[in-house]
């Protein structure tokens, strides 16, 4: 082939861009790059044709690496039960374990997910609210499985303490905060979920897991007091005109102690 | 993709060893949610995906064949979980992009980001053999032969597959360049 007679590509046979893929991907002998190096050598059209595919693999083999979310490593440790441990007799699936199922089925249980019960008091359960506390809430309450934490992941935090362990997730959608708080704890426990002075307000509640003995909202704080398993979310919308927020504070208790605080980021 | 290293950890794990769960994790959770991303196209997603790889890795370790390299049993897991993904959520995002083509202008010019994302589109635009064969060999840097075990395809097709994934994708690439010439001279 002439070169000089190529002003237009002319088609290239598939012995030759079989070669080309080959030497583009490395995986080519020696006597077949002989041959690729004469067709080079010779033709225009299969010289534009390898540097249009060295253009693309290029292209495809800088794309950069993406990290992982630094949550992933953790949550997928916590989940997976090794076939020796699941042989353990009785053994109990554990909490963590059974939030496996709850994820892989968030879409079905979102999509199902209809009606949202409004109700006049925010308890869940069967434990009291404090009389003191019920002046000051507002918002909604589901019923078990009407609420599902939905969104872009925001942040993660995990509790992992003698008494207390679990995680608590940040969601967002527009203008919806959601905190999807998963806890195990050996006695009673608390959660504090500080937003005062954030631009936001308490918009509603779900227990998705046992039960929670009360849900107060005070001051900008809402309280959860629980005990045993417990899977709840919650919501806290913008306030319209408000600035955007860059962390919620929270504080675990147990036993009346405070196990551990920590800021989840509503940073996007 | 250290196959005796791979099979000793794997052991372990049998024995209930959480250390050992906990370097295969470590191990293959980056290359697995990379491959994932660039099939699905969307960080959760992937992170779903990986979640649900290992998961599914740890839950059937018992059954896992030590003929074949450990890599390429999670990867085969990743790349179906990947794909069963997709079918469910057929949501593409199209990525909104005016840059020149990769092989137009000087490389310096090109804001790699936004390339990426073109590139990442025009990925989400093959069908999913396709995009497959492309993942595994640019973003997971495998060889025709280790395709070929994680596809469990004959590596001819291995190779005309990949050969038409690249093709199409320069196409749509270069397509795009086109459109958005000609969008540039009617401004």
């Amino acid at each position: 082939m002439n070169e000089q007679n190529h002003k237009t590509r002319a088609p290239v046979d598939q012995r030759i861009l079989q070669l080309l893929n080959s030497s583009v991907d490395g995986e080519i002998n020696v006597v077949d790059q002989e041959e690729l190096d004469h067709f080079l050598a010779t033709s225009q059209s299969v010289r534009d044709l390898n540097d249009e595919l060295r253009a693309v693999t290029r292209v495809l083999d800088e794309l950069p690496e993406i990290a992982p979310p630094k949550y992933l490593q953790d949550t997928i440790e916590r989940q997976v039960r090794l076939p020796a441990q699941s042989k353990g007799a009785g053994e109990k699936p554990g909490y963590l374990g059974n939030w496996l199922s709850a994820n892989w089925l968030r879409t079905g249980f979102a999509l199902a997910a209809g009606v949202v019960l409004t109700v006049g008091v925010y308890e869940m359960g069967s434990g009291p609210i404090p009389a003191g506390d019920r002046s000051s809430m507002s918002g909604t309450i589901a019923s078990n499985g009407g609420l599902l934490q939905q969104g872009e992941l925001l942040d993660r935090i995990f509790l992992e303490s003698e008494v207390l362990i679990g995680q608590v997730e940040l969601r967002t959608t527009k203008d919806l905060f959601t905190i999807d708080v998963q806890l195990e704890s050996d006695g009673p426990s608390e959660v504090v979920i500080n937003f005062a002075g954030r631009g936001l307000e308490f918009d509603s509640a779900d227990s998705q897991q046992g039960t929670v003995d009360a849900v107060s909202v005070v001051d900008g704080s809402i309280h959860l007091a629980s005990n045993g398993e417990q899977h709840y979310v919650l919501n806290l919308r913008r306030v319209p005109g408000a600035n955007y927020p860059e962390s919620l504070e929270l504080e675990f208790f147990a036993n009346s102690q405070l196990i551990q605080q920590n800021e989840l980021s509503t940073l996007q | 993709m250290h196959k005796d290293k791979d099979a000793a950890l794997v052991n372990e794990c049998l024995s209930g060893d959480r250390r050992a769960m906990s370097q295969l994790v470590s191990q293959y959770q980056r290359p697995v949610f990379n491959a994932a991303y660039r099939i699905l196209g969307n960080m959760d997603d992937a992170a779903d995906a990986t979640q649900t790889v290992f998961l599914k890795v740890f839950e059937h370790i018992a059954d896992y064949d030590q003929k074949h390299k450990f890599f390429s049993w999670v990867y085969r897991i990743a790349i179906n979980e990947s794909l069963n993904q997709v079918k469910k959520r057929r949501s593409q995002e199209p990525l909104d992009d005016g840059q020149a083509s990769p092989w137009q202008g000087p490389a310096e010019a090109l804001d790699t980001k936004r390339l990426c994302n073109r590139v990442q589109a025009a990925l989400m635009l093959l069908n999913d053999d396709y995009r497959t064969v492309v993942v595994l060999k640019h973003i997971s840097g495998c060889s025709y032969q280790q395709i070929g075990e994680i596809l469990q395809l004959p590596e001819k097709t291995v190779k005309s597959r990949l050969y038409s994934a690249r093709q199409l994708l320069k196409k749509k690439l270069q397509n795009e360049e086109a459109e958005n010439k000609g969008a540039d001279r009617h401004e």
